[in-house]
């Protein structure tokens, strides 16, 4: 069997993310290069060419050298894919690859948050996404960081070294940014602000994982995998339903690993490959 | 020449047939009938109305899809209960709200309770103008179905002789014949092209550019496809591999653009569907032989050549086959069922067609809409994971 070239594209909400495996059929796979490029406000398309074309210089080949381009997140911006898979399929597939015996994946964007089960193949077996409500997205936290004057890359270590976090409300972003405004005015130190609004988040995303039966090992996936005071709240609050010995708290264990930002980029990648093979089998009959 | 028709030779008919689906005020029928002295504009609600026999009589013939997504309802809503679809309400609001006052008549055939109702409701508030129950036959027998309906198309053109428009001669009725097939005939190369191809013609394109006819007449409806039919085999564009599907169940009631254009960005290719089905509700021609009484060439092409949908009583099985055909015959790996929220005779069927689909091992899926849902994350999230199982998996979510 000879090896895959594929690629995986994820312009998301507010990155675009790029993974280039060689494999067979999405097995033993080698990551070649990866990129993630903030949009900024730019033309997405260019952004996503952009930084396309800089993994292909970085794993030394150009789009003819690949067999399955795939896109995933906003795929209409990607106009040389020879394929899309949709981002929750390649959230789970991504986060098999980032840790095979995980069962589950958080996989938390700019826009949304999705907690979703998975086989050992990485086919999805439920799935539960935040509601409209901006209150358990990345967006959210960016906003917050904005008011607050912190850096974005900042607030994961700013919100573990709080003290007393200020509760926040949980239901509404609006609300919520309302309370934010308040706390500043009141004199609240920003990492006691953000620990607060990264538990108001990490309460909505536990219910999730409670929801769709998520066990042992949950990949978290997305912008927010690299926020680590939003993965330490989380670990909180499901440490906090242990404790209070909740009937039906989440049994499971975070992993937030350094490529959980590529996860849809590598999902789509790897799923790209197994498709090569699999119409290459129909094709042979 | 903007940048988009200098890069995409179909931009520019695309864009034609765009603004005439977002034009709730229907200022083409308006020029059509300062051009057309005399002319009466007709609307009729879906699914399907004989249009030959109105073009034939001098008069244009307007599908009317309610008020789609740009419309708020408020007097309509008044008019039915919250459990009844929203295409009545919207017609309503727009009738109330002066829009449709271009028109100079309305026929409301017999799709369903609330279409009939809608009808008694318009007759009450718009006494003074034409309206029309057109009672489709559900007897399909020449002798018994094809009489009775001969006789209503001639009932609903007495009525309209009434209100000024010309009398029918045979010569006339064929020649619309005549001109309704060559149309529907561009209308069918255009879905053999997206069958084929799908990516040179999306779906959400080729229901613009169908979504055109509601308000051109049949002459000039062809002409804009055979322009776009043009213009495509000039398009560049590039292959992807997606899903195919075929969408049944959104007759009646339309999604809204936003909806169909959320299928396809979930991967899917939607090389089938039964969008506004009074376009292609017959299957082939409608007789033109000159040998061939025109009315009953009429009638005999709703009676035998008459789509298999859900307002039509005939057997389940003949429905299911007939889905399973149009699966076979697109090459199609998936149903997905949308039908509008409400809406009786799609829902009502749709457990038969699963069934069928079932007992092939087609993959399938459902959702509903209302034709102003603004928000398609759900419907993307349903259509996503359904593609992505028929895609890698072989079988439905």
């Amino acid at each position: 069997m000879s090896r895959h070239l594929t690629a995986g594209v994820d312009p998301g909400a507010s990155t675009v993310k790029v993974a280039i495996f060689r494999s067979n059929a999405g097995q033993d796979a080698e990551l070649l290069a990866s990129r993630v490029q903030r949009i900024r406000r730019r033309d997405v398309a260019q952004v996503v060419r952009a930084t396309f074309d800089e993994a292909c210089a970085e794993a030394g080949c150009t789009d003819r050298d690949f067999d399955y381009i795939a896109s995933t997140g906003d795929g209409d911006s990607v106009g040389f894919r020879t394929g899309h898979f949709y981002s929750m399929t390649t959230h789970a597939r991504g986060a098999l690859q980032l840790c095979k015996s995980a069962r589950a994946a958080l996989d938390i964007g700019a826009l949304h948050a999705r907690g979703l089960r998975m086989n050992d193949v990485g086919r999805v077996l439920s799935h539960r996404m935040t509601s409209q409500c901006a209150s358990g997205s990345g967006q959210f936290l960016e906003n917050i960081a904005r008011y607050l004057g912190v850096p974005l890359e900042d607030v994961g270590a700013l919100s573990r070294q709080a003290g007393t976090p200020e509760k926040v409300s949980s239901i509404c972003a609006v609300l919520a940014e309302t309370d934010v405004i308040n706390m500043v005015s009141r004199g609240i130190a920003a990492p006691d602000i953000l620990k607060g609004i990264h538990l108001s988040i990490a309460g909505r995303l536990v219910q999730l994982l409670r929801s769709v039966g998520a066990a042992g090992t949950v990949v978290v996936t997305g912008g927010l995998s690299r926020d680590e005071g939003m993965v330490a709240a989380i670990d909180e609050v499901l440490a906090e339903e242990k404790n209070k010995k909740k009937k039906q708290h989440a049994d499971v264990t975070l992993l937030a690993h350094a490529d959980g930002i590529l996860a849809g980029a590598m999902g789509a990648a790897l799923l790209g490959a197994y498709r090569v093979q699999q119409l290459a089998e129909r094709q042979a009959g | 020449m903007t940048d988009s028709t200098a890069s995409d030779p179909a931009a520019e008919v695309l864009a034609r047939c765009l603004a005439l689906y977002e034009d709730m005020s229907f200022s083409r029928v308006r020029r059509w009938k300062e051009a057309h002295p005399g002319g009466l504009a007709i609307g009729a609600l879906p699914i399907y109305v004989p249009r030959p026999l109105l073009e034939a009589m001098g008069c244009l013939p307007v599908s009317i899809f309610g008020g789609g997504d740009q419309l708020d309802v408020i007097r309509g809503d008044s008019y039915f209960q919250s459990y009844i679809c929203r295409i009545p309400r919207s017609t309503l609001e727009l009738a109330m709200g002066g829009q449709l006052d271009v028109l100079d008549g309305m026929l409301f055939p017999s799709i369903c309770d609330v279409i009939r109702n809608l009808g008694g409701i318009w007759n009450m508030l718009f006494p003074e103008r034409f309206t029309a129950y057109v009672d489709l036959p559900q007897n399909f027998d020449r002798d018994i179905g094809g009489r009775f309906y001969t006789g209503e198309l001639r009932r609903i053109a007495a009525g309209l002789v009434g209100r000024g428009a010309k009398p029918p001669s045979d010569e006339e009725l064929r020649a619309a014949i005549r001109r309704e097939n060559s149309r529907r005939r561009v209308l069918s190369e255009l879905s053999a092209l997206r069958r084929r191809e799908p990516w040179r013609l999306r779906a959400s394109e080729a229901y613009l550019a169908a979504r055109a006819g509601s308000v051109l007449e049949a002459q000039e409806h062809e002409a804009w496809l055979r322009e776009l039919l043009a213009a495509l085999e000039r398009r560049e564009a590039r292959a992807y591999d997606n899903v195919r599907v075929v969408v049944r169940g959104a007759f009646c009631e339309q999604p809204p653009l936003g909806l169909i254009r959320t299928l396809e960005a979930a991967g899917c290719d939607i090389v089938d569907d039964d969008f506004q089905l009074g376009l292609h509700f017959i299957e082939g021609d409608i007789e033109e032989d000159s040998s061939i009484d025109p009315w009953t060439a009429l009638s005999n092409a709703y009676l035998d050549r008459g789509v298999a949908t859900s307002s039509r009583y005939i057997g389940e099985a003949t429905k299911g086959d007939a889905l399973i055909e149009s699966v076979r015959a697109a090459a199609a790996e998936g149903v997905i069922f949308a039908a509008a929220s409400f809406c009786d005779p799609a829902l009502l069927d749709q457990p038969m067609l699963e069934a069928a689909l079932d007992r092939q091992g087609i993959p399938h899926t459902s959702l509903k809409y209302a034709e102003n849902s603004g928000q398609f994350q759900v419907i993307r999230e349903q259509a996503g994971a359904f593609s992505d199982a028929v895609k890698l998996w072989g079988s439905a979510a």
